[in-house]
């Protein structure tokens, strides 16, 4: 039995939350790596394959080609901005994204980074579009400090997104997580999205559970993964129980075959 | 009661208004309100339409729900400008030519739509036209708007999306610039919106509108929420209370219900 919770974004609900996560902590052993393993191993691979929980909630559909945006850098800069704030609270908001935005500006000029990366986008841009991309990620940074700022018990941003390679299966999956609440032998992951939630949110959601449990060093579960919609006022969460890990699992493989369908169809 | 006020010396100034005079945070009223609107909807729902409805600001602005056919693409295009100089405004940018500034900043977030294809479409001619409308928009909207300082923690462009009656109702809203946060023991956000066109009697329930839905999305209620015209430079500022909230509600049951017998 999988579970789901559907709250308002209240900072009260938001700590209710937090604090009734389960007790029990669930940890995936070797022999469920293996077992997961040898299930993508199955499904064949034209070429290495990135899973998320976007392309699980979209039921494996191809998205449209990746290009850089005010929307698609917001979070990357916005979460390193709010790192940086915290490492350094006498700096603004804003000024951490400028900040950030330099470092980046940095790298390409140093030669570091890579052509399409987003360092080199930002480097192209005319100083009113960079200018639209820090309102964008100054938005994100705000909204999350005040979320995050509500939390009653201690809380990280998270350094990255969980990456789990599987291997000779040619796919990597990746688990969304934006900040990390330590609670008393357990943590609580929090995933934060635009937009409002749609029916497939749920098993986005355990994707990005199962995803954090394996990238897990010791594979323990997070006692709760909560996805919040500030847009919407609504939040989310599944716990991280041994049948919610195997929820995820399943749709994340389920994905995969419907990637290769679509693949197959497409070459035919 | 709460009083229009007009023509603010600072829009900052008036938007912030007097600190020591700011009533403690409400964060009570939020599940009142969603409660009256769905009884209110529930009242004359008879069965859930297909698709769902959808409200906005300028579906309260026309008392007959349908779209405003005067509102023509060159008016649209220059809203549009207008909202990404606001953006740019509340992160400090420096900006040196309005119009290009404003229609770079645009094309990096549209990748295609009606609008876009009009722009792509315009000649000469036309583009002086709107750099120039652009440009004096823009320079009613500076005078008045000033800088603005990061420790107000200026939000442009901000999105709101609440479900009602089971997600067949969304009330949609941006609000072009927020500033001051939801913490704290007193009320501090005050809500703007700027506007192209004259004020007139559906400004002030889009004021009104831009409230209940910001409560509605974030359970505080805001301290303020106001109306700036670029054309004129008038602006009206309402102070968020119990009143304003259920007046608003009133509004959009209104509105829903015209909605669902057009349709």
């Amino acid at each position: 039995m999988t579970t789901f919770i559907h709250r308002r974004a209240g900072v009260s609900e938001l700590n209710d939350l937090i604090e009734s996560a389960p007790d029990e902590i669930v940890t995936l052993d070797d022999d469920h790596r293996r077992s997961l393993g040898a299930r993508f191993r199955a499904v064949p691979a034209s070429g290495h394959r990135r899973i998320d929980a976007w392309n699980v909630e979209r039921a494996g559909e191809p998205a449209h080609a990746f290009r850089w945006s005010p929307a698609t850098t917001r979070r990357t800069l916005g979460n390193a901005a709010l790192r940086r704030l915290l490492r350094d609270p006498l700096c603004g908001v804003l000024d951490a994204i400028n900040r950030e935005i330099d470092d980046q500006l940095m790298r390409d000029v140093a030669g570091y980074a890579p052509r399409a990366s987003m360092a080199s986008w930002l480097a192209s841009l005319h100083e009113s579009e960079l200018a639209l991309v820090r309102a964008d990620a100054t938005n994100w940074a705000l909204q999350m400090h005040e979320i995050a700022l509500g939390i009653e018990l201690p809380w990280r941003v998270c350094a990255s997104d969980a990456f789990y390679d599987i291997a000779r299966a040619r796919t990597t999956l990746r688990g969304r997580q934006d900040l990390e609440v330590t609670l008393p032998d357990r943590r609580v992951l929090l995933r934060i999205r635009s937009g409002s939630p749609g029916k497939s949110s749920g098993p986005g959601l355990r994707s990005d559970l199962t995803i954090a449990t394996l990238s897990h060093p010791h594979g323990v579960a997070p006692a709760r993964m909560i996805g919040l919609w500030p847009e919407s006022g609504v939040c989310l969460g599944v716990d991280g129980t041994m049948s919610d890990l195997r929820a995820g699992a399943r749709d994340l493989v389920r994905t995969a075959v419907a990637q290769q369908r679509q693949r197959q169809q497409v070459a035919a | 009661m709460p009083t229009l006020t007009d023509s603010p010396r600072n829009v900052m100034e008036a938007l912030r208004g007097d600190r020591s005079r700011r009533p403690r945070t409400d964060v009570t009223s939020a599940p009142g309100l969603r409660a009256m609107l769905e009884d209110g909807i529930f009242d004359f729902w008879t069965s859930a339409p297909a698709t769902p409805v959808i409200v906005r600001a300028s579906s309260l602005c026309n008392a007959n729900a349908s779209t405003d056919i005067a509102l023509s693409n060159h008016a649209r295009l220059r809203g549009v400008l207008i909202n990404q100089l606001v953006r740019l405004f509340s992160v400090g940018a420096t900006i040196t030519s309005a119009f290009d500034d404003a229609f770079r900043a645009w094309r990096l977030e549209v990748n295609g739509g009606e609008l876009y294809e009009y722009a792509q479409r315009l000649d000469g001619d036309d583009l002086a036209r709107l750099a120039t409308d652009v440009t004096s928009h823009y320079v009613t909207l500076s005078r008045a708007l000033g800088t603005i300082p990061a420790q107000f923690q200026p939000r442009s462009a901000v999105r709101a999306s609440v479900m009602l009656s089971g997600g067949t109702i969304l009330l949609r809203d941006v609000i072009d610039l927020m500033v001051g946060t939801t913490l704290g023991q007193v009320a501090n956000v005050a809500l703007f919106d700027v506007t192209t066109s004259p004020l007139g009697a559906g400004a002030e329930r889009s004021m009104r509108y831009h409230a209940l839905v910001q409560t509605l999305r974030s359970g505080v209620v805001p301290l303020r929420t106001s109306v700036f015209s670029s054309a004129t430079g008038e602006m009206w500022t309402l102070d968020v209370d119990a009143e304003l909230l259920r007046r608003s509600v009133v509004d959009v049951l209104e509105t829903i219900r015209a909605m669902v017998q057009h349709t």
